[in-house]
């Protein structure tokens, strides 16, 4: 899972994540702000992926089924943003969402596979790719007011599409049309 | 590697008019010539004025030199490729059969033989540009069904495929990566078929 080497990957697992603790964690509470104290059961904090995804499967004793926290359904899979992408993929600005909303749809569906929003998702690429290609191949389009707006809505992963797509149909273009 | 990044998505479409310079092309020497024996291809003895199979980059060394003339493929003239771009038009879904370097030998016979061509050069170039503009139309069109599995690309040429491919290796990854997330489980069986690339027309 994940390349060591992707620097968008290792920003993706860096993104913060509400959850909830289930159990009171002596000499935690400089993570809310009271130094030296502990920190109490059903507080809510906002943690790394990469912290909060071991935490939140690794069980407090051996013999116990409560996990250290539980995760909380975050606001950038809830369903305002699910509608949205479902009404208007190709308008949603994904970039202010979350600027590797792919990345972590993938970790979080490994964690949960939540069928439906990996449906939704798939569904936006699609409509969402087609769209960066038709600029990949009109680069004058992109400079006009919609195409700047487009441009920035874009996610990492899709910016990388479309500096790919521009990439090679300008090559062949010049190919095709240079003369010698 | 350091290499820049469309030098690691696809080739480059010099690199792939280099590919198409080793097809075979016939062409009526004016001088006759020994065999000459090569790692890849050998070249054959020519005899003045008999016709005779020859590697597209010799033959323009040797039309550059006035050595020889050039035959042209039988399909590069206005009448086939109308009939192509006809075809094109016909039937919405499904490209029409044209060779699998038609850009490249058309392009380098058309400005370094195109004194050779039996229609005037700017026809066929006109109409060369009018078939990959109907044809990228309709790639366009295609990949809108992109998934994450398969893509079929009948009839496509290697230049055409080539400007695409970039963009659908990175599209169909992503996909794929999605829609392996919720089924871990029996992707196993399914992994074998990963590798063949087809699209629908």
């Amino acid at each position: 899972m994940g390349n060591y080497y992707d620097l968008d990957d290792i920003i993706a697992d860096n993104q913060k994540l509400p959850c909830k603790f289930n159990v009171t964690v002596p000499g935690l509470g400089y993570l809310e702000g009271n130094i030296g104290q502990p920190l109490d059961a059903n507080t809510k904090l906002n943690l790394p992926l990469w912290l909060s995804s071991v935490l939140a499967i690794c069980e407090v004793s051996q013999d116990s089924q409560t996990t250290f926290l539980d995760l909380i359904h975050p606001e950038f899979f809830n369903n305002k943003v699910i509608n949205a992408i479902r009404a208007n993929a190709v308008n949603i600005d994904l970039h202010s969402i979350l600027p590797n909303y792919y990345k972590l749809c993938e970790k979080w569906c490994v964690m949960f596979s939540d069928v439906e929003l990996i449906e939704v998702v798939s569904q936006m690429l699609k409509e969402r790719s087609n769209e960066i290609n038709d600029y990949g191949q009109n680069p004058k389009q992109i400079s006009s007011m919609a195409g700047n707006k487009f441009l920035y809505s874009l996610d990492e992963f899709e910016k990388r599409l479309y500096k790919i797509s521009t990439e090679s149909h300008k090559l062949s273009k010049e190919w095709f049309h240079n003369q010698d | 590697m350091a290499l820049p990044l469309q030098f690691k998505t696809s080739f480059l479409p010099l690199e792939i008019n280099f590919l198409a310079e080793n097809e075979l092309i016939t062409i009526l020497p004016r001088v006759s010539m020994k065999s000459v024996e090569l790692i890849g291809t050998n070249l054959p003895n020519l005899n003045a004025m008999r016709r005779q199979e020859i590697p597209l980059w010799l033959a323009l060394i040797l039309k550059a030199q006035d050595k020889c003339q050039i035959i042209p493929p039988i399909w590069l003239n206005v009448a086939y490729l109308k009939a192509r771009y006809d075809e094109e038009l016909e039937f919405p879904n499904r490209f029409s059969s044209l060779p699998w370097h038609w850009l490249e030998l058309s392009k380098m016979l058309l400005t370094k033989a195109s004194d050779d061509l039996t229609d005037a050069p700017h026809l066929i170039r006109s109409i060369i540009q009018d078939l990959r503009e109907v044809r990228l139309v309709k790639s366009r069109k295609g990949l809108k069904e992109l998934n994450e599995a398969y893509l079929q690309l009948d009839n496509l040429s290697l230049m055409e495929i080539n400007e695409i491919r970039p963009y659908v290796a990175e599209v169909m990854d992503e996909l794929k990566k999605l829609s392996d997330c919720v089924k871990k489980d029996d992707s196993m069986d399914m992994e074998t078929n990963d590798y063949e690339e087809d699209e629908n027309y």
